[in-house]
């Protein structure tokens, strides 16, 4: 039976075994395909309909994306006992028009459907617009958009619009935006699980009925009533990232009248933590609490979860014809090793290989040894002068290193050039 | 169990034929990887470049750069005799007196389609300083989208105002940030350009007779 204040908490314990077929394998034109399955343990409780402890969940999804698209699909599949249900899936494209003078506009539209347990899940279609303006180390973005709830009775289409700004500092990620949203609710025994009444038709002082025997009757007396409704999210999140250790932490507050937002939904804060044990072993933990979706008619609800990332790996090559995109590389740096010895350091994460070659080994490949998750090394001979450097991930196509000047290496492609000074 | 001698001697044969086998292709040439009449062609491009007292290392290396990223022994070839006429023609603007990577550089640069003049007046008013670091940026500035006869305008007004090679490669971060953003790469270079400070004063024009 459903509580007035509907309150569901999960807690996860998750062993994932994340097989990652093509993580950022890129075509030649750039394009990229990944594919991913993800299987783990669950376990949730929602007041009044729990979920089996020993339910099992496994996350296949694919994702294609060109330099102007993205499609994506995802997908989440129960074992609820002996028979399986489906979760949370989703849908999604995206285009963008070329970055002109740091402007980029964007078209993004979804379907999804949200699966909190048996008894509650709906389905979302939605589509924005953006438009960024991006730097190199930020940017911000309008948006604005409309979303049309399936399966949910008291919601006609939502409007959204959106703003944010994100900046990058080190290895820091600074994100904070603001969203708001404008619909209509109709009046039906569901709107009581977010304490929507019809105002047009109700006294304000009026105490809501906590079943919904009360709204039925309101509803029943005024078969029409329509309620507007208008709330705001601010949100803000960082994430830092520094060797092994990955944390995100994320807060926001909602801003609108007592009919829209419910009282446990005024504040929410998250955080998770991904400590790498090795390149494919994580320890991930986390937990907070979210706001309600009174779009969709799903309440808020507290989660903790503490998990075991097992496995990760990458595509077998070949299969998808494959270069190496240079957004892949988060840092390459060489610093003096002693005499006539630098030290190679990268950082690029969910590759297993990396190699250079250069003038300074005869263009022989060198493999760099990992250091950690993402963390590779080498130290190479190399006497003061100019040289030439290039470098690949995971066997793809030669390019020049991030950070240091270019040029046409006369066979399609280029190389990075190194000045060490004596 | 007992060791028959036999056995014994055959095995240490071929021990060693093997680790006979192994330094004979440790010593190797590594251009033996390249067809043999591409390899021939190489050999005499290498050849006449010693006679001309030129550099061989860099036309070596891009053969067995070619050889590396599979590109066809025509190519290879068609490549490494660029790179012969460039350092020809960069000996030839520079003087003798030019280094090793000077060299190599300003090949690039003559590459890339600067001329052998535009390098001859970089190479005049060098003041004792390495022209490297400026012909690195140059090339790298016209790969991206620079119009040439702005990259090569703009830094040699910054190598006569005294700029040093941080100067130069700050200014090519900055380039290549507001390029990566969407700016205009010759628009980028002149606006960056303008930020990079003298080092040196003005030359005092002469004075004017009475």
């Amino acid at each position: 039976m459903a509580d007035s204040k509907q309150h569901a908490t999960a807690i996860a314990v998750s062993l994932a075994l994340l097989t990652t077929t093509g993580e950022h394998a890129v075509a030649q034109n750039a394009s990229e395909l990944e594919a991913r399955l993800q299987a783990g343990a669950m376990m949730s409780t929602r007041r009044g309909n729990p979920l089996p402890l020993n339910a099992l969940a496994l996350t296949p999804g694919i994702r294609y994306a060109d330099r102007r698209f993205s499609v994506s699909a995802s997908g989440e599949a129960w074992l609820n006992g002996e028979r399986w249900e489906l979760g949370s899936s989703a849908a999604a494209f995206q285009a963008q028009t070329p970055l002109l003078h740091g402007v980029r506009a964007e078209v993004l539209a979804n379907a999804t459907r949200r699966f909190v347990d048996p008894s509650l899940q709906n389905d979302q279609l939605d589509a924005e617009g953006r438009v960024h303006f991006m730097r190199q180390r930020g940017g911000v973005w309008l948006g604005s958009g409309v979303a049309r709830p399936l399966r949910v009775s008291t919601v006609t289409n939502v409007n959204v619009n959106s703003g944010g700004v994100w900046t990058r500092l080190g290895s820091t990620t600074l994100r904070g935006s603001v969203t708001s949203f404008f619909f209509t609710k109709l009046a039906s025994p569901d709107t009581i699980e977010e304490t929507v009444p019809c105002t047009a038709q109700l006294d304000a002082a009026q105490p809501l009925a906590p079943t919904g025997t009360g709204m039925a009757a309101i509803q029943s007396s005024n078969p029409g009533c329509r309620h507007q409704s208008r709330l705001t999210d601010l949100e803000a999140s960082v994430r830092w990232q520094h060797r092994l250790l990955e944390l995100t932490v994320r807060g926001g507050q909602r801003f609108g009248n007592s009919f829209d937002v419910t009282p446990e939904s005024r504040q929410w804060a998250s955080g998770q933590a991904a400590f790498w044990v090795s390149s494919q072993v994580a320890a991930v933990a986390g937990g907070g609490k979210e706001p309600a979706q009174p779009t969709r008619g799903l309440p808020a609800r507290s989660f903790g979860s503490l998990g075991l990332m097992l496995a990760y790996w990458p595509i077998p090559r070949g299969v998808v014809p494959v270069a190496t995109p240079a957004s892949l590389i988060n840092a390459f740096e060489l610093r003096p090793a002693g005499t006539a010895v630098q030290r190679i350091t990268a950082r690029i994460g969910g590759v297993e290989s990396v190699e250079i070659m250069g003038d300074f080994s005869d263009w022989t490949a060198l493999p760099l040894i990992r250091r950690g998750r993402d963390q590779w090394e080498l130290l190479v001979p190399m006497s003061a002068g100019v040289h030439h450097i290039n470098l690949r991930i995971d066997r793809g196509q030669w390019i020049a290193p991030p950070g240091m000047p270019t040029m046409k290496d006369g066979f399609n492609g280029e190389v990075g050039v190194l000045v060490i000074k004596p | 169990m007992k060791a028959h001698p036999g056995r014994l001697a055959s095995a240490l044969l071929l021990t060693l034929m093997l680790a006979s086998g192994a330094s004979a292709q440790e010593g190797r040439d590594p251009l033996m990887r390249l067809e043999r009449t591409a390899r021939y062609s190489v050999e005499v491009l290498m050849d006449s470049a010693r006679l001309m007292g030129l550099p061989t290392r860099p036309i070596e290396s891009k053969v067995l750069e070619g050889l590396s990223k599979n590109a066809s022994p025509r190519l290879i070839l068609a490549v490494a005799r660029n790179v012969f006429r460039s350092l020809r023609d960069a000996r030839a603007a520079l003087g003798p007196k030019a280094t090793l990577d000077e060299l190599d550089a300003a090949a690039s640069a003559l590459r890339v389609g600067m001329t052998q003049s535009e390098l001859g007046q970089l190479g005049r008013s060098q003041h004792g300083k390495l022209l490297t670091v400026p012909l690195v940026v140059l090339v790298d500035l016209i790969s991206r989208g620079v119009p040439r006869d702005t990259a090569s305008q703009t830094i040699f007004q910054l190598w006569q105002r005294g700029a040093a090679d941080d100067d130069f490669l700050g200014l090519w971060r900055g380039v290549e940030r507001d390029i990566v953003s969407g700016a205009d790469p010759g628009a980028a270079l002149l606006n960056r350009a303008r930020q990079v400070p003298s080092r040196e004063p003005p030359p005092v024009s002469p004075p004017r007779p009475e």
